[in-house]
């Protein structure tokens, strides 16, 4: 039984990080994978679990899930070396953070170990509900604006990977977890072959095939990376920028039929912007047309039929911002 | 993703504009279930031509005049009857029927509990404001206890009917429940019921505002579709205690969903081969005494 | 709904069957293809019928949940374009009331058949009666016009099935097909003939642009032709008073116009509407008006008051509703009195009377379950006709 180690197989011993050393050999390997829900956290989280368990070592993993089926954050734990005795991972002991999802990943960085720790994060992001500052769409999102260079300047070494396109070239989205298991797989030591056989164990049978192919992609992708950079890649080098969310910028205009209101009052009340009211004659009309985000409440709610919202695309947020201040 | 399938449909496009504004009183909840219905019909792009859409008496029933469609406003208490003779007569045509709980569930309780045991293909729109409103505010069989009513000046003292439980119980095979705060998931709830094969049964809760509401004091037409929310859950909680809902709160969402044959495929199905056993005997007697043929 | 008529394929030409069945054939003669009932004595035969022919001929048997479903899913099947007929007696007959009024009121041809049975309430499910004369013509509320036939034979029960379905599909009306339980279970040879090539009726399709229909804006005969779902018109169908666009109205101008074309419309139609028979009615003193059973009775009586020297003369609507008055007065004129043997408490006679003004009307009235019989008949109008005499010698 060799003592668990962090090292890439197949690459040059001098490349080993610190984490790997020999000195480290009675500690277990802390690995945190993160995500939000739907992504294959869990399945990653196993696959591991279950090779570490093979190789004879005590395995631990603890996850939440509680609100994977709303999109929400999930995360696994897993622990393994020669004993165990926690089941989580404390702040600043993850020998390597494998997240699913940009943000995700940056939430987790302070529980990476500060000096080894290896952060391996696909740079898709899922904008969550919260990060909508302003229901208007096409409006600035609160979520990260760090680029991979600067954080990959904030830990040991860093891959931020476009997994999701990769795999979606590949022909399956939902594949985006096994390229980062591919990755994954370069700096702990278990032979690939023992990884595939695993991922075969894990993933549905009809997508064996194309999984095998996300892993070696996820590897490749690791091995490229290095040979063409030191350590800790710099800006510029393979990882993938974050590409903005395509927003579709709106016009929003509210058409009121007067003659139709009952001045019943409910769109006045229910609007999340409070941008209408009741005229002089009872009449619904939109006060704060800067507000209106287009969401349709007021038209959905109107028993009479007499607002109908029309959203009008408009070419681009820049187009848009000069025909504003035009 | 309700912006954009919201986006592709106007409402006036099913409307007989000429007949608009409607008759119904501010906040009446039932325009919004009219919103709802027409913009599944729109969703499941059905042609307004062989849309039929059949209603009783009462606030709800008068709702079929203002659909752009084939629209029969039918006796009271018996549009399902109407639209179970338009149905079997005519297969080609979309029937839905809509109907108040007066019009269902009193007068009409008897078709409805056939209806549901048949299973012919309909989609029933029952608008449930829990009062007979057209007449002044009577108690109807799904007003709230202790509730006013124009007949229950002290207080309503019966106790209410589950109509959807109703109709479940009589065999429904589909059977669901929205209010009207929730408009895209109501138009949801109907356009699951439009696609079903067979009987499809929809509450909606809709508030009565100038009549109910201002009797019992539930306030202004925005609080009382407020309050939806807090008496309202989705049949998928259904095993939590009640708080924090109150004690008479319903359940939501699509709460029966069973295949069972459809009335009037079986039908047509068992003429069929009726004709076809027919046709083989007379062919088999004509073959038996080929003498004996008419010239 | 069209198929080979299995149902009426070569058959016999002379059969012996009960009136009730002839009802059935007539309908599929007719092209009636949709049937809604609910059990009663003593129609119940009608629906049994039925339900194994209509699926022959790609038609459809419904047996509903109550009498007031059945109307309702009958006017619901022509509502759809597609002939329909619904059978019932006394307590279902009231119960149906309401939707015929519908029928007559947003202008649905249907026919209703009503086997009476005696009365009130459930009455005596299985004996004759006569009494829905004037449930048939005036049993919904409101002003309304409809059809009434009442054969009295099997084999006029077949050909008034057919002119009942003539009638509501040419003038948009509901038709009630009024016999009595004797009838309707007495089986009598008949002779049906062919039917196949027979000349159906089709009620008056809209054609035309969309814009220009207007589903109450009848022409010259007073009938509005009627839209079929599907046909694109997308019209309003309702039982409120409506204009002649088919939506509610209150306007008092469009109230009356259309009310009044609805309750004149049948006028137009009286030639194809009227019909009676009259049999020895040129030199009647006693004329006798019956309908159904009591006119059967009143025709044997005929030759028994004739053989004792009363010269007596039987004048009996076939249309019962509306009314041949023309034809009763023309009749009446001759005779010195009018009797009026009838299974109710006074119903017909009601109706000859008025028509009649001054005339002496005598009513015979029985409504213990027993037919009257022709003996009976013949010794009341021997004793009119001395009467009558006696009064005019005097």
């Amino acid at each position: 039984m060799s003592a668990p180690s962090a090292s890439r197989s197949g690459i040059d011993d001098e490349q080993l990080r610190p984490s790997a050393t020999a000195a480290k050999a009675r500690e277990p390997m802390n690995v945190l994978i993160v995500g939000v829900g739907g992504q294959g956290v869990i399945m990653v989280s196993k696959a591991l679990a279950w090779l570490a368990q093979s190789k004879g070592f005590e395995v631990k993993q603890s996850e939440v899930h509680g609100m994977a089926k709303r999109g929400g954050t999930v995360f696994s734990h897993v622990r393994f070396g020669p004993q165990v005795w926690s089941p989580t991972i404390p702040k600043g002991e993850a020998d390597i953070l494998v997240a699913l999802e940009w943000a995700e990943g940056l939430r987790w960085l302070p529980f990476l170990k500060p000096d080894t720790g290896i952060f391996i994060c696909d740079t898709k992001r899922i904008v969550p509900p919260f990060a909508c500052l302003n229901r208007r769409p096409g409006a600035p999102l609160r979520y990260s604006r760090e680029t991979p260079a600067e954080v990959k300047a904030h830990v040991a070494e860093g891959y931020a990977i476009d997994a999701t396109r990769m795999a979606e070239e590949l022909g399956n989205e939902r594949a985006a977890n096994v390229v980062l298991i591919g990755a994954l797989s370069t700096v702990l030591d278990f032979p690939a072959a023992d990884w595939e056989l695993a991922l075969s164990a894990f993933v549905p049978k009809k997508t064996i095939a194309v999984n095998l192919d996300a892993f070696r992609l996820g590897r490749n992708w690791i091995d490229a990376a290095r040979r063409t950079t030191t350590v800790a890649p710099e800006a510029g080098a393979p990882a993938a920028n974050i590409p903005a969310p395509a927003l579709v910028a709106y016009s929003v205009r509210l058409e009121i039929t007067p003659q139709w209101c009952k001045s019943c009052d409910i769109c006045v009340k229910l609007c999340p912007e409070r941008c209408l009211r009741l005229n002089d004659e009872r009449i619904v009309e939109l006060a704060q047309p800067e507000r209106c985000t287009g969401c349709r409440l007021c038209e959905l709610l109107c028993p009479d039929f007499a607002i109908r919202v029309h959203l009008d695309a408009v070419a681009n947020n820049a187009a848009a911002a000069q025909g504003a201040t035009a | 993703m309700i912006v954009d399938s919201a986006a592709a449909f106007d409402v006036r496009d099913y409307l007989r504009q000429e007949m608009m504004p409607h008759f119904l009183c501010p906040g009446c909840g039932h325009g919004i279930a009219l919103r709802a219905l027409l913009w599944a019909i729109h969703e499941q792009g059905i042609d307004k031509d062989t849309l039929a859409v059949v209603s009783g008496i009462g606030c709800a029933g008068r709702l079929s005049a203002y659909i752009d469609a084939n629209t029969f406003h039918v006796t009271h208490g018996r549009p399902l009857a109407y639209a179970t003779g338009l149905a079997l007569a005519r297969p080609d045509l979309h029937v839905v029927v809509i109907t108040g709980d007066g019009d269902c569930l009193a007068i009409g309780g008897n078709h409805l509990i056939h209806a549901c045991r048949r299973n012919l293909k309909l989609t029933c729109l029952m608008l449930n404001n829990e009062v007979y409103g057209m007449t002044g505010g009577q108690v109807s069989p799904t007003t709230s206890e202790s509730r006013l009513t124009s007949t229950t000046p002290h207080g309503n003292a019966e106790p209410r009917f589950d109509a959807c439980a109703l109709a479940a119980a009589a065999g429904a095979s589909f059977v669901g429940r929205e209010g009207t705060r929730h408009v895209p998931k109501l138009k949801e709830l109907i356009r699951s019921g439009l696609v079903h094969p067979g009987f499809a049964f929809v509450e909606v809760l809709s508030d009565c505002t100038e009549i109910f509401g201002r009797k019992n004091e539930l306030g202004s037409s925005p609080e009382m579709m407020l309050r939806q929310k807090s008496e309202l859950r989705p049949s998928a909680y259904r095993d939590t205690v009640d708080t924090p809902f109150r004690s008479n709160d319903l359940p939501t969402g699509i709460l029966t969903k069973t295949e069972r044959p459809e009335y009037g495929a079986a039908y047509r199905k068992a003429a069929a081969a009726q004709r076809a056993s027919m046709a083989k005997a007379s062919a088999a007697k004509s073959a038996a005494a080929p003498a004996k043929g008419t010239p | 709904m069209n198929a080979v008529d299995t149902a009426l394929a070569p058959k016999p030409a002379v059969r012996l069957i009960s009136g009730n069945h002839a009802c059935a054939l007539g309908a599929l003669a007719a092209g009636c293809r949709f049937f809604a009932g609910y059990p009663i004595t003593p129609s119940s035969e009608i629906a049994e019928r039925l339900s194994r022919l209509l699926p022959e001929v790609d038609g459809v048997f419904v047996q509903m949940e109550d009498e007031i479903a059945s109307i309702a899913a009958v006017i619901g099947a022509s509502m759809g374009g597609v002939k329909a007929l619904t059978a019932t007696s006394g307590p279902g007959f009231s119960l149906k009331q309401e939707n015929i009024g519908y029928a007559a009121g947003a202008e649905i041809p249907c026919v209703i058949v009503n086997v009476m049975r005696g009365g009130p309430s459930t009455g005596m499910p299985t004996r004759p009666a006569q009494g829905d004369i004037m449930q048939a013509r005036w049993g919904s509320h409101g002003d309304y016009p409809i059809v009434v036939l009442a054969p009295a034979s099997v084999r006029e029960i077949y050909d008034e099935t057919m002119r009942a379905f003539d009638l509501a599909e040419t003038c948009r009306t509901p038709v009630v097909l009024l016999y009595d339980q004797v009838i309707a279970q007495l089986a009598e040879t008949v002779e049906l003939g062919d039917t196949s090539d027979l000349a159906r009726t089709e009620r008056k399709w809209a054609s035309g642009p969309r814009a220009a229909y207007q589903p109450y804006a009848a022409d010259e005969d007073g009938i509005p032709a009627m839209s079929r779902p599907g046909a694109g018109y997308r019209v309003h169908t309702t039982g409120l008073n409506h204009a002649e666009n088919g939506f509610p109205t209150q306007n008092p101008e469009a109230v009356a116009r259309n009310l009044g074309r609805l309750l004149t419309k049948l006028d137009r139609h009286r030639d194809a509407i009227d019909s009676w028979q009259t049999i020895n009615c040129d030199d009647a003193e006693v004329l006798i008006v019956a309908i159904g059973i009591s006119a059967r009775a009143a025709t044997r009586a005929l030759d028994i008051a004739r053989a004792r020297g009363v010269r007596a003369g039987l004048f009996r609507p076939i249309t019962l509703w509306p009314f041949p008055e023309t034809a009763l007065r023309e009749v009446a004129a001759r005779a010195r009195a009018v009797l009026v043997p009838e299974m109710n408490a006074g119903q017909l006679s009601l109706e000859v009377e008025r028509i009649l003004g001054g005339k002496r009307v005598e009513g015979m009235h029985r409504f213990n379950g027993e037919p009257i019989t022709p003996a009976e008949i013949a010794a009341r109008a021997e004793s009119l006709a001395k009467a009558a005499l006696a009064k005019e010698t005097r």
